[in-house]
């Protein structure tokens, strides 16, 4: 269950201080680098939602995300919505689905699960690929971000719109650690830890497993819809599996868990990726051989060896959790099928 | 549509053909899955690998020779990787196995591009397969011919092993039941670090059969890993039947599709990618039961 | 996170110092794909346009700053880094651009920011059409130029009846339409199309197939990079380019791929705007100097990078110090090189250029080689909807 520690309001505050302070100051590049964390930051926090609260390791995320980006821009290019009432449209659409898949892969686990999200991830990237009306390979151009010009911001300001991403960053973030507290977020952990006693106790799984990946789907969308106005464009490659790979590792490197965790490590990614590829094209080499070290490790992530470090008691790591679960599962799914 | 018999024939055997170069990718996947519960995401880069090496090792000491090196140089890279990572990462959980491979993905991906750099290479066809059969009446290329009968010959191979041996029935009781074998003495971790070793090099094998066929680029591993995933999905994690099953079911959803319904080809696989998992979630043919 | 932005800020401090120095510095981004699967291409473009910035550079007066750029051959990537280029960096010029996907994408902010961009690749019509800006001058080619003329000469040679083949994208589409429509437009009949999806075909063992059984006397085709290679390997190994001769945008037998293709592509006959073995003084300098460079002969990627480096310098040559003057002057390109008589139509800003008919052949040692079979007159594309605006 998601708890706010003194460490966590800590960082937290550091956090927003720093994001302030850097969209304030910072150059061009700067700001926008603010603007691509904050995204990420969204991302990977709906992905925790479901991996590091309910053990659903999802390879789907990214084309969640690519699902949200894409709908806002069909509905801003190609049908004309009002970019508010699209930015609303793409967050309904791609929840329903994402509903839909929880609903479908709930039943699997463990690798089963990667794998069949993985699917449904693949899938929804060779439709944009391929049929034609999402323009194919060359993607969507001239999407429009909101208007904002009612309450005196605009948007199109790389500063206003790097505090706008924060904006729903906080937003978002609240909303997660909301959820995970109440009802919902708390049965789901139940599960995660022992599904056959939450299914002994009445809990309908398969319809919580759905509801918190819906509501995970959502707040994907919310960061595709976002990326979709910040670089006013989108393509294909939104929504190919290596982004939802990508922001999984992010996940890790922050501290799966934690929803704080996976925030830092969207701001150590990002850093990183540009560090990095501004001195060497092999820039994935060098950035792929970190995360490897990272997931190595025995500690969860960034965050989570932090609160390792400061915190006596040590809390339970979700990972621990998922890879005994999935052990357990595998045993038992032996001992049934022997039977 | 195409009333002439011939177009269907020769149509089949380019099914058949995708089929046996997945089937050897595939196996490997799967069988190292079904024993150590491990999905190497990086098996595709294995098989980029594999096409590089043969194409190398091939302009130096002609196809045959590029065709025996590339299995034994991936193997070798899969003894590394087996000891600097995947003997680390057994008891870690799925999730961690996955992303530990996803960045080898990108390691490797690099890697090729520094060594053999970014342009496509190519390997050619050896003079003895360079001509075309007829079969069936159908004029069909005589290599692509040899890639089925190779993915046919692994196939009976891996079957004889693993239904009629001693090692076989080893790896069969690993499968089922990993501890319990190790209670009867079976030595798990040898057995373990065998079957990756055997499974690399078919990843390897592949590649070098692939290398004159398609053209060999560092991405190519990325491409072929999704075909790869889908198809011991649908056959069913860790089984040998699943993994023939699979390959065959993609190779022809994919060919005929992509003449039937171009636009929709792969909107099929994954369709029934999605079936599949909807109904039997453990694939259509699981290594247990 | 610190390190960053000083290191940033440090490199801004730094060149607006030299800036001031030296008024003659010219700041060129250079946004290619130096990761990915173009990135084989980036390298090419680069290594041309380094030659033609040494070549032609000495005696322009003018230093030449290169901020490179992976666009990763991404549209959103391609367009983050364009931004940084020309808000941070504060570039005079931009070079480069591979993918039409990237140049879709940042059409608008070069346009709007008035950076000229020398486009040293991506060949989409629109860019040149009704998407034309007078900020952006294209050196390479655009898809319908290199493959109208295919038409009408195709049916000169007394074919017909044609099967066309294509990588589904928007490239593809428009290489392909564009030959259709000359080869229909000169007397000539479609008997089949078939476009296969992009990046995603290994196997093209289906398609080839269905090419046979559909009497056609030839097949048109348009692939590049792997593809490329795959497909010719493949249409020689199942023995139809007897019965069934292949033709193509030349993209399709680049010299950049020919080595891989080996023998499966002697005989293929493709169009293109540039060959290694075009005889001219230009291009045996050119050849020269690249071989030296790079150890390799040139492809037609190269001489883009070659090319937009030599419009950069004669621009600066002209007069030019800034983004404006230089997208004006750079509207005025026109010399010999390479490729022959090359000049920008006031009218697009797409480059004007003969079109070479070649066949591959062995050469002497058994690599294969480039016959250049004609050369067709360079025309102008039609101006397709371009309103071209007046740099001020």
């Amino acid at each position: 269950m998601f708890r706010h520690t003194s460490l966590r309001f800590w960082a937290l505050g550091l956090i927003a201080a720093a994001a302030v302070l850097r969209a304030l100051t910072a150059e061009y590049f700067g700001v926008e680098m603010v603007a691509e964390i904050a995204i990420l930051a969204i991302l990977v926090i709906a992905l925790d939602m479901v991996a590091g609260f309910g053990g659903m390791v999802s390879l789907c995320h990214g084309a969640l995300m690519g699902a949200g980006a894409y709908a806002y821009a069909m509905l801003t290019v190609k049908v004309g919505l009002a970019p508010s009432a699209a930015f609303a449209g793409a967050i309904a659409i791609t929840g329903a689905a994402s509903w839909l898949i929880g609903a479908v892969c709930g039943r699997s686990h463990g690798i089963y699960f990667i794998m069949a999200t993985l699917a449904f991830g693949q899938m929804g990237y060779s439709l944009v690929f391929e049929q034609p009306v999402f323009g194919g390979d060359d993607g969507v151009s001239g999407v429009p971000r909101i208007d904002l010009s009612l309450i005196g911001l605009d948007l199109n300001d790389p500063r206003t719109f790097a505090f706008a991403c924060l904006f729903v960053l906080g937003l978002v973030y609240w909303f997660a650690t909301h959820v995970l507290q109440a009802g919902l977020g708390r049965t789901l952990t139940g599960i995660m830890h022992n599904e056959q006693r939450m299914r002994a106790l009445g809990v309908n799984v398969w319809r919580i497993k759905a509801d918190m990946f819906g509501l995970s789907g959502m707040i994907a969308a919310a960061a595709g819809a976002l990326a979709a106005q910040h670089v006013m464009f989108v393509s294909p490659g939104l929504l190919n599996w290596t982004v939802s790979g990508e922001a999984l590792v992010v996940v890790i490197l922050g501290g799966l868990g934690t929803i704080i965790g996976p925030v830092i490590g969207a701001i150590a990614f990002v850093m990183l990726k540009h560090e990095v590829s501004a001195h060497t094209d092999y820039w994935h080499l060098v950035v792929g051989l970190i995360l490897i070290a990272v997931v190595m490790s025995r500690a969860n992530g960034i965050f989570g060896w932090l609160e390792q470090r400061l915190s006596r008691a040590r809390p339970s790591s979700a990972r621990d959790v998922i890879a005994h679960q999935v052990r357990k599962d595998l045993a038992a799914q032996g001992a049934l099928e022997d039977a | 549509m195409q009333a002439d018999l011939g177009f269907w024939v020769l149509q089949g055997l380019n099914a058949l053909q995708l089929s046996m170069l997945l089937f050897l990718l595939s196996v490997g996947l799967t069988v190292i899955f079904g024993l150590m519960h491990f999905v190497n995401l990086a098996h595709g880069s294995l098989y980029a690998l594999g096409a590089y090496a043969a194409a190398t090792a091939g302009a130096a000491i002609g196809f045959w020779g590029g065709l025996l090196v590339a299995p034994f140089a991936v193997a070798a890279l899969g003894v590394v990787l087996y000891l600097v990572f995947i003997r680390r990462m057994r008891r870690a959980g799925p999730m961690a196995q996955v992303l530990v491979t996803f960045g080898l993905i990108f390691v490797m991906l690099d890697l090729t591009r520094i060594v053999w750099g970014a342009q496509a290479l190519s390997a050619p066809v050896p003079a003895l397969l360079d001509g075309r059969l007829t079969i069936l009446g159908v004029e069909y290329p005589a290599y692509r011919l040899f890639v089925i009968a190779l993915g046919l010959a692994i196939w009976g191979v891996l079957a004889l092993v693993l239904g009629r041996t001693q090692i076989g029935a080893m790896i069969r009781a690993g499968v089922d039941n990993d501890s319990m074998a190790a209670c009867m003495g079976i030595d798990v971790e040898k057995m373990f670090f065998l079957v990756f070793c055997v499974g690399c090099a078919l990843a390897g094998l592949a590649g070098a059969v692939a290398a004159p066929l398609l053209s060999v680029t560092p991405d190519m591993g990325l491409q072929i890993l999704i075909p790869t995933l889908i198809v011991i999905v649908i056959g069913g994690l860790g089984s040998l039947k699943g993994a023939i099953a699979g390959s065959l079911i993609y190779g022809v959803v994919q060919t005929f599709g992509a003449v039937l319904f171009p636009q929709f080809a792969s909107i099929l696989i994954y369709g029934l990618l999605a079936a599949v998992l909807i109904l039997r979630p453990a694939g259509l043919f699981p290594a247990k039961g | 996170m610190s390190n960053f932005v000083k290191a940033a800020v440090a490199a801004v401090i730094a060149s607006s110092a030299v800036a001031q120095a030296q008024a003659e510095d010219i700041k060129v981004g250079l946004l290619l794909p130096f990761s990915g699967v173009y990135a084989a291409l980036g390298e090419e473009i680069e290594t041309g346009f380094r030659l033609g910035l040494d070549t032609f550079g000495e005696g322009s007066g003018a230093s030449f700053e290169i901020v490179r750029e992976d666009s990763e051959a991404s549209p959103p990537v391609g367009l983050a880094k364009t931004r940084k280029l020309v808000m941070q960096d504060k570039v005079d010029v931009m070079a480069g651009v591979v993918s039409s996907g990237v140049l879709g994408a940042i059409r608008d902010v070069v346009d709007g920011a008035k950076v000229p961009l020398i486009v040293a690749n991506a060949g989409n019509d629109e860019a040149t059409g009704e998407a034309c800006s007078p900020w952006i001058t294209r050196m390479s080619f655009s898809n319908q130029q290199v493959n109208r003329p295919m038409g009408k000469y195709l049916v000169d040679q007394g074919i017909t009846k044609v099967f066309t083949i294509g990588a589904d994208y928007a490239a593809g589409q428009q290489m392909i339409g564009a030959f259709a429509e000359a080869f229909k437009a000169a007397g000539g009949e479609i008997v089949g199309q078939e476009f296969t999806p992009f990046q995603k075909t290994q196997d093209f063992g289906p398609f080839l197939a269905k090419a046979k059984s559909s009497g056609a006397q030839a097949v048109y085709a348009f692939y590049a990079g792997g593809e490329a290679i795959s497909f010719v390997k493949q249409y020689d190994s199942f023995g139809m380019k007897d019965a069934l001769p292949l033709y193509g945008a030349g993209f399709l037998t680049s010299q950049l791929y020919v080595d891989a293709q080996g023998r499966a592509a002697e005989g293929v006959v493709t169009a293109l705007h540039y060959v290694p073995t075009i005889d001219n003084e230009a291009n045996r300098q050119f050849v020269e100097a690249f071989k030296v460079k790079a150890g390799h002969l040139p492809s037609e990627y190269a001489v883009h990078g070659y090319d937009a480096a030599r419009a950069l310098v004669e621009a600066v040559k002209s007069g030019a110090t800034d983004r404006e003057t230089l997208g004006a002057a750079l509207q005025k390109t026109s010399f010999d090189g390479p490729r022959g008589a090359t000049a920008i139509d006031p009218a697009t800003n797409n480059i004007v250029q003969p079109i070479y008919v070649y066949q591959i052949v062995a050469g002497e040692g058994g690599a294969q080689t480039q016959k250049v079979l004609s050369q067709l007159p360079a025309e102008a594309d039609p101006v397709n909807g371009c309103e071209m605006a007046l740099i001020n």
